[in-house]
């Protein structure tokens, strides 16, 4: 065994990796997520769960040839085809849904959760189906592919337009070994732990644990994988929220002799994991708010956080080779 | 035929971001930072600008910060997020602008207010409620502590136990501190309001009769507010000056100097509940500037009404002067100071007491939170090494960075302290902080046109004047009179740069700035060794 030899001296150019996560339907975000590609001189785009937009905002029609709507606690009376450009365009940055509606039908719809979730999804899957479409136009003719994966906020009806869109440069990588270069894959799990907001795709500690462990068993050397988890490890600095009384909804902070409490809202297997596999490097999302970086032995872990509400795409450009992180930095584009 | 409805918004089961910081905290805690009970004002002014009218200089101070007030609101609602000045600027201006700026002229210079803190403690908490106790209760032993805590090692050991508490109280939970803010917040105003009434039910000959008590109780002396007098009109100071405009316009940069820090609370916009919403922003900056404005106002007319305009030229001339005098035990004539003279009780000079020590621990607190969550964004940012933006697993602060920050103070501490040329050489530091907001006044200005989209999902988009954004009509306006006291710290003479009359202040400005820029410089080139562009940080994607 050569005494000296240092792990991961692999020549060659490193491979430069864009990680972003928790666009939560904006539009322009989203954009942005794909030219980051040319930008930041990306070979790999890697997207790491929560694509769909979290409000939907009725524009009803009203007597007077106009609509209203209400937006960020306002009332909006959009009388013009400018206005209304305007007003959609505001909430494609804020990653909103709209459906032009009559009374009636925006009165058929209040009260009525079980619809209100379908125009949900309807429309958010029609729009992934328009953003798979927008990456494989703006990608063609490049090397860089671009993997999607669904978060805890998505719900498997929308992320079937990942798999049913025709694809060359999108990659449905949802609970798969995906290869990024001659040495290195990446690995994907979508899912979190239970939340106070009880989103679709919620998984217990062992369900995340058995999903890991069938997925890394085709996992050749753990040392070159790129774990892509949505939800990230426990008590990390990278999972930091408030805790949440989920007996109300919604679910209004927790508090002890006057004060809110802060825990970690992380997932334990995933800490495990890190710990067991030492891959390269762990990249995860999840809690927007505690963006940050940690160590477990080697292994870099990191949360870029997320801002897309303002338009802004938070996210992390990552240099590895051989199996090291050669840099990272964290970027707000 | 549709009729009109007013439609609310749908909603699915998802989840959602919640943070800690209420409105109200940030309100009280911009309060807090401006000092609502600190002195500068009325020790200052009065003597430095004879023929001054102080009420009508807090009242330009309030017009001049209002539009960088007003500025700071679009800001704010449109980047809510930690290290406020520095993201604001480094998205604006670029990176190394805006990592030089505010590394060199925030984070470094409000070292120096950690050190001001300790001595604010000290001389402003600690002396005179231990001297008041003493002559209320008799016990020398009291006396004796309270000229300690005045005395040099007394303000240097003071001042390390002040930064080093604070350090302790906040990264062991930043709600320990939003705890704790309640306490300090009741306190002051129970302090503020017993000094206010005890100059408004007295009149100035009674007062001056009670000082003359109060100072034979502590120095032995006979006569001391006749003596007083004479010694300032001795050292120059003229008891029936004619108003002066321009001085008084010289006093709204005095009183800038509280007033600025309204916007304070940015620097930890990602804490702060609905930090996005207009009226809150509003409420937090606005409010507490207005709020502070006609607190140091209402003084101001209740120490003229109750210790009398001789009395307010006394006081300053011991603290501009040096009119020895003109002082207690030592202790400048502060406002809380003459106002424990005025009572008998010490009870009330207990509670007085504690609401100025209350809030001079609060200004360290306050260097310690805005600072580190500026080197924390930029420790994420790479332009600091990523040591600083680790945060502790347990207690969920950034650690390393408070520590780096309680280190950097000590030499700071010391130097303010035990070195006679300290404070000539530092006289940048009300230039210093003041630029930054201009500057930041400046950012808000151009916001709409520097990031557009941004600008475009904020909710302060849709205020126009004349079809221009109303924020960069008030960014402009800021920039200019936030401008003209900027200027004014660097070249009129009793104001800051100038006073003393030596280029060495103005090489330790530059110095700062070149210093925050060679940071900058050597951590682009160590990311840059790694394959890392430092730009890629603050560079807006085009999303077409």
């Amino acid at each position: 065994m050569p005494l000296f030899k240092k792990r991961g001296t692999t020549r060659g150019a490193p491979t430069r990796l864009f990680y972003a996560c928790d666009i939560h339907g904006s539009e322009p975000t989203y954009r942005k997520f794909l030219n980051a590609a040319k930008f930041y001189e990306i070979d790999t785009l890697i997207f790491g769960g929560d694509l769909m937009g979290k409000l939907l905002v009725p524009i009803v029609r009203d007597a007077g040839g106009g609509y209203r709507a209400r937006l960020q606690g306002q009332n909006h009376h959009i009388t013009s085809d400018a206005e209304m450009a305007q007003f959609k365009k505001v909430l494609q940055t804020l990653g909103f849904y709209w459906q032009e509606m009559d009374p009636e039908e925006y009165r058929s719809y209040e009260g009525n959760q079980g619809r209100i979730d379908e125009l949900f999804d309807v429309l958010a899957k029609d729009r992934l189906a328009e953003w798979v479409a927008l990456a494989e136009e703006r990608l063609k003719g490049t090397h860089v592919r671009v993997l999607l994966c669904g978060g805890n906020d998505d719900t498997d009806q929308v992320l079937t337009a990942l798999d049913e869109t025709a694809q060359d440069r999108v990659v449905s990588a949802e609970n798969r070994v995906v290869p990024i270069d001659d040495e290195h894959v990446v690995v994907t799990v979508g899912y979190s732990t239970p939340t106070p907001w009880e989103t679709p795709r919620e998984r217990s500690e062992e369900e995340i644990a058995d999903v890991i462990g069938k997925v890394m068993a085709d996992v050749p050397d753990p040392s070159r994988a790129i774990f892509n988890f949505h939800c990230p490890p426990l008590d990390s600095g990278l999972d930091t929220c408030l805790k949440l009384d989920a007996s109300v909804w919604p679910p209004t902070p927790v508090i002890v002799n006057g004060q809110p409490i802060y825990y970690g809202a992380g997932s334990r297997s995933v800490a495990d994991a890190l710990t067991e596999y030492q891959p390269t490097v762990g990249i995860h999302g999840h809690i927007h708010e505690s963006r940050g970086v940690t160590n477990y032995g080697r292994t870099l872990a990191l949360n870029p956080g997320s801002e897309y509400g303002e338009g802004v795409l938070r996210g992390l450009i990552v240099t590895i080779r051989g199996g090291d992180v050669v840099g990272h930095q964290f970027t707000s584009g | 035929m549709a009729e009109a409805v007013a439609p609310q918004v749908f909603t699915r089961r998802a989840s959602g971001l919640v943070r800690v910081m209420s409105p109200y905290s940030a309100f009280i805690y911009n309060i807090l930072t401006m000092g609502v009970i600190f002195p500068w004002t009325y020790l200052w002014a009065p003597t430095a600008f004879q023929g001054s009218n102080l009420v009508l200089g807090i009242l330009f101070a309030f017009l001049f910060e209002l539009p960088i007030a007003l500025s700071y609101v679009w800001l704010a609602t449109a980047l809510p997020r930690s290290g406020g000045d520095y993201v604001f600027q480094s998205r604006v201006f670029g990176g190394g602008f805006g990592f030089t700026v505010v590394f060199a002229f925030f984070v470094v210079w409000i070292l120096q207010w950690v050190a001001l803190s300790g001595w604010l403690l000290a001389t402003l908490g600690l002396a005179p409620t231990f001297i008041g106790l003493g002559v209320t209760t008799g016990i020398d032993g009291f006396t004796s502590f309270g000229t300690w805590c005045a005395s040099t090692n007394g303000i240097i050991i003071i001042s390390i136990i002040n930064a080093l508490l604070a350090m302790v109280l906040l990264v062991t939970g930043f709600k320990n501190y939003v705890r704790f803010q309640y306490v300090m917040w009741y306190a002051i105003l129970i302090s503020f309001g017993i000094v206010l009434l005890l100059f408004l039910f007295t009149n100035p000959g009674s007062a001056h009769g009670k000082l003359d008590g109060f100072a034979a109780s502590v120095d032995g002396v006979k006569g001391f507010f006749a003596t007083a007098k004479s010694a300032a009109a001795t050292a120059g100071v003229n008891f029936n000056p004619p108003f002066w405009l321009f001085g008084t316009l010289m006093v709204a940069p005095i009183a800038w100097t509280s007033l600025q820090w309204a916007t304070y609370s940015v620097e930890q916009g990602g804490e702060i509940k609905n930090a996005h919403v207009f009226r809150n922003q509003l409420f937090i900056i606005v409010g507490s500037l207005a709020t502070v404005a006609a607190l140091l106002i209402v003084l101001a007319l209740a120490l003229s009404k109750g210790f009398g305009q001789d009395g307010i030229m006394v006081a300053s001339s011991g603290y501009w002067y040096g009119v020895g005098e003109a002082t207690i035990g030592g202790n400048v004539l502060f406002p809380n100071f003459i106002a424990m003279g005025l009572t008998g009780s010490w009870l009330i000079v207990l509670l007085i007491g504690f609401g100025f020590i209350l809030n001079s621990f609060q200004i360290v607190c306050n260097c310690y939170i805005g600072t580190t969550r500026i080197m924390v964004a930029q420790g994420l940012d790479g332009l600091l090494p990523d040591w600083f933006a680790r945060v502790h697993p347990k207690w969920k602060t950034p650690l390393n960075a408070h520590i780096a920050y309680f280190i950097a103070a000590l030499p700071v501490i010391y130097g303010f302290n035990k070195i006679g040329s300290w404070t000539r050489w530092t006289l940048g530091v009300t230039f210093a902080n003041g630029a930054v907001m201009v500057l930041s006044a400046l950012a808000a200005a151009l916001l709409p046109y520097r990031a557009k989209q941004l600008y475009e999902a904020s909710p302060g988009a849709q205020y126009k004047i004349g079809g221009f954004p109303m924020v960069t009509v008030f960014g402009i306006l800021g920039f200019l009179l936030g401008g003209f006291m900027v200027v004014s710290f660097l070249f009129v003479k009793d104001l800051g740069l100038a006073f003393s009359n030596d280029a060495l202040p103005y090489w330790i400005v530059v110095g700062t700035a070149a210093f925050g820029l060679l940071v900058y410089l050597v951590m682009k080139s160590v990311q840059s060794s790694k394959g890392i562009k430092v730009e890629y940080a603050f560079q807006e994607i085009p999303p077409e």
